[in-house]
């Protein structure tokens, strides 16, 4: 079972009009976890930005819904909240609706995404991570070909939209980078 | 074991290829380019992947992409459509080395065929008909050869195309120069610089010869096409049978084609392609086309069979379903092609979006096509947009329809060779079928300058 995006955003929408901090929703495999309290955008007076985690397969193992570290640095426009699915990777927002000062990275070609250098390696880079314009963020392998995905932008990883081993198409959306003011 | 078929082509013939697998049960998956994620092929295909960039270069013809994308979508097989990477032994190799079964010949029959001279050999050591020619190496050899052919000859590149790489020369003081010219032109075109040297041939008929193998040894041919409708060496009418052929002659032309498929040992869909010269009563092997061609339809029209099925189970390992005596050819079919091409204009592509596309819907008539009313047609690519066909008892009814389907189609948006279609049709000489290779040319210009 899936849930698309304008689903999402009802939900989120109707939650934010009642009081709650923490809500989860479990459904065969869909399992929905909204937090609220996380980052205050700057100039942000009426919705206070919350936390959603959505983990499409059960399969998955269950990671923390965030970092434990206390406060993330502010995000300087972000109004939407942050998603999070349960492999640490997170379709942070929509890539087709990007943040004020975000960037979107998208895969240079067709092949097949791995977020580490090799397999049981650390990810090149988390949700979070500042990166550097030239900065290695995944790789795209074609025909046994590694190709080397860079930010292109310095700033925070705000995003990360695939997961290991996705056949990625051509332009398809990677990962989003808050851009360094 | 459900086959998953990857398309690696676009347009019209992407959505034969899908229609055809829907048939059969298979599943699809169409490799599109980014600028070919709204086609019809797009919305009617089992999946749908970006493959590249709009230019075939980054896409369509990237074969590493496309092999990448079979592959990571669980395809069983590639059907490759014509052009893009349809003809190119070393895709064929990477689909064998990747477990994927490439629709189509074998990658030393693409070899063999992908250069003209070699495949001219292999004609003539089956005893298959060629033009005078052949191929020399000093200028003064090169110009025997000539003396002995008889002017004016073609020089042709050995792995030219589509009329590209090739030069008419008409005397001896020409002939070392254009060799030359000839040569390099090849090189930098084709990587390779080998050219050879045939007789013009005037005034001569594009006939053609459709053959089918599966892998068990069984060979047949389904009858010839005429094609000789041409501006520029691209095709624009065609239809089968050709009704200008003494049946002697045809005889030969079918012999001519099954003996160069059994000497290939061909698997799959193939066109052996032949000069027919009306006045001598001459055939003359031109080339083979390894793959499914655009004017399939009207074959299928006058025999009643499923080309891309049969090319498709034939490729997946299945015996034919038929024997040559199956085979009988009923009535005559037209195909015209519909291109975004503005006859005013020298044919001049002009992509657009289409307002309007309202073709007829009376009896005898197929449309294969792509398009659909709102379509941007990309300017990426070929100009075809859709190919009508019409199929009546006999020629002249099958013109009769086809001209009525033509004024019936309503095009908007989009400039199109619909006008320069009609006129075709109404052609005294189109009617009488004394169209040579040379007739569209020498029409068109002729508007030109009067």
């Amino acid at each position: 079972m899936d849930i698309d995006l304008e689903e999402l955003a009802a939900i989120i929408e109707q939650l934010d009009k009642t009081e709650f901090t923490d809500f989860l929703y479990e459904k065969g495999e869909l399992r929905l976890h909204v937090r609220r309290g996380g980052h205050i955008p700057e100039g942000a007076i009426q919705s206070p930005a919350a936390a959603v985690a959505a983990a499409a397969t059960a399969a998955a193992p269950p990671v923390p819904v965030q970092p434990s570290e206390p406060a993330a640095p502010p995000a300087p426009a972000a109004p939407a909240p942050a998603v999070v699915t349960s492999n640490g990777h997170s379709p942070a927002m929509s890539p087709d609706a990007l943040p004020a000062g975000h960037i979107l990275v998208t895969a240079p070609m067709l092949g097949t995404y791995y977020g580490a250098p090799k397999p049981g390696e650390p990810a090149f880079v988390q949700v979070g991570d500042a990166v550097s314009a030239d900065a290695v963020l995944c790789i795209v392998e074609v025909m046994k070909l590694m190709n080397s995905v860079t930010a292109g932008a310095a700033g925070e990883v705000a995003a990360v939209f695939v997961k290991d081993g996705d056949l990625v198409e051509f332009e398809q959306p990677l990962f989003a980078i808050r851009a360094a003011s | 074991m459900k086959h998953r078929i990857f398309v690696a082509n676009r347009g019209e013939i992407a959505v034969r290829i899908i229609e055809a697998c829907d048939r059969l049960g298979y599943d699809t998956v169409l490799g599109v380019s980014s600028a070919d994620k709204d086609t019809l092929g797009a919305r009617r295909a089992g999946r749908v992947v970006t493959i590249g960039g709009p230019r075939p270069a980054d896409s369509y013809l990237n074969m590493n992409a496309v092999v990448q994308a079979a592959i990571s979508t669980g395809c069983t097989a590639i059907h490759p459509g014509y052009g893009f990477l349809s003809e190119r032994p070393a895709f064929a190799e990477l689909c064998a080395e990747n477990g994927l079964t490439f629709v189509g010949p074998s990658p030393e029959a693409l070899r063999a065929l992908g250069d003209k001279l070699t495949a001219r050999r292999l004609a003539e050591s089956v005893d298959v008909p060629v033009s005078a020619g052949g191929t020399a190496q000093t200028a003064n050899e090169v110009q025997q050869l000539a003396e002995r052919i008889g002017y004016p000859v073609l020089i042709k590149a050995a792995h030219g195309g589509g009329g590209r790489g090739m030069k008419l020369v008409e005397s001896t003081t020409e002939l070392a120069e254009a060799w030359q010219l000839a040569s390099s032109e090849a090189e930098a075109s084709f990587g390779d610089g080998t050219v050879f040297l045939e007789r013009f041939v005037q005034d001569a008929k594009h006939v053609e010869v459709q053959i089918l193998g599966d892998r068990h040894g069984h060979r047949v041919h389904l009858g010839e096409r005429e094609c000789s409708v041409q501006y520029r060496y691209q095709k624009v009418v065609e239809e089968a049978p050709c009704t200008a052929l003494p049946e002697a002659t045809r005889a030969l032309l079918y012999q001519s084609a099954l003996r160069i498929a059994e000497a290939l040992d061909y698997v799959g869909l193939g066109t052996v392609e032949f000069l027919y010269d009306v006045q001598r009563d001459s055939l003359a092997f031109l080339e083979v086309n390894p793959r499914v061609q655009v004017e399939h339809p009207v074959t299928e029209a006058i025999t009643g069979v499923d080309l891309v099925r049969e090319q498709l189970l034939a490729a997946l390992g299945e015996p034919l379903s038929f024997t040559q005596s199956d085979i009988t050819l009923t009535g005559n079919a037209i195909e015209c092609r519909i291109t975004a091409q503005d006859p005013e204009n020298d044919l001049r592509p002009s992509p657009g979006t289409v307002t309007r596309w309202r073709p007829s819907a009376a009896g005898g008539l197929r449309l294969d096509t792509h398009i659909y009313e709102g379509y941007r047609f990309p300017p990426f690519y070929d100009a075809l947009m859709a190919k009508q066909i019409a199929w009546a008892p006999d020629r002249a009814a099958a013109i009769e329809r086809m001209e009525q389907a033509l004024a019936a189609f309503e095009i908007e948006g989009v400039t199109t060779s619909l006008p320069l279609l009609s006129r075709i049709l109404a052609h005294p000489v189109f009617q009488h079928n004394t169209v040579t290779t040379h007739w569209l040319n020498e029409l068109l210009t002729e508007k030109v300058n009067s």
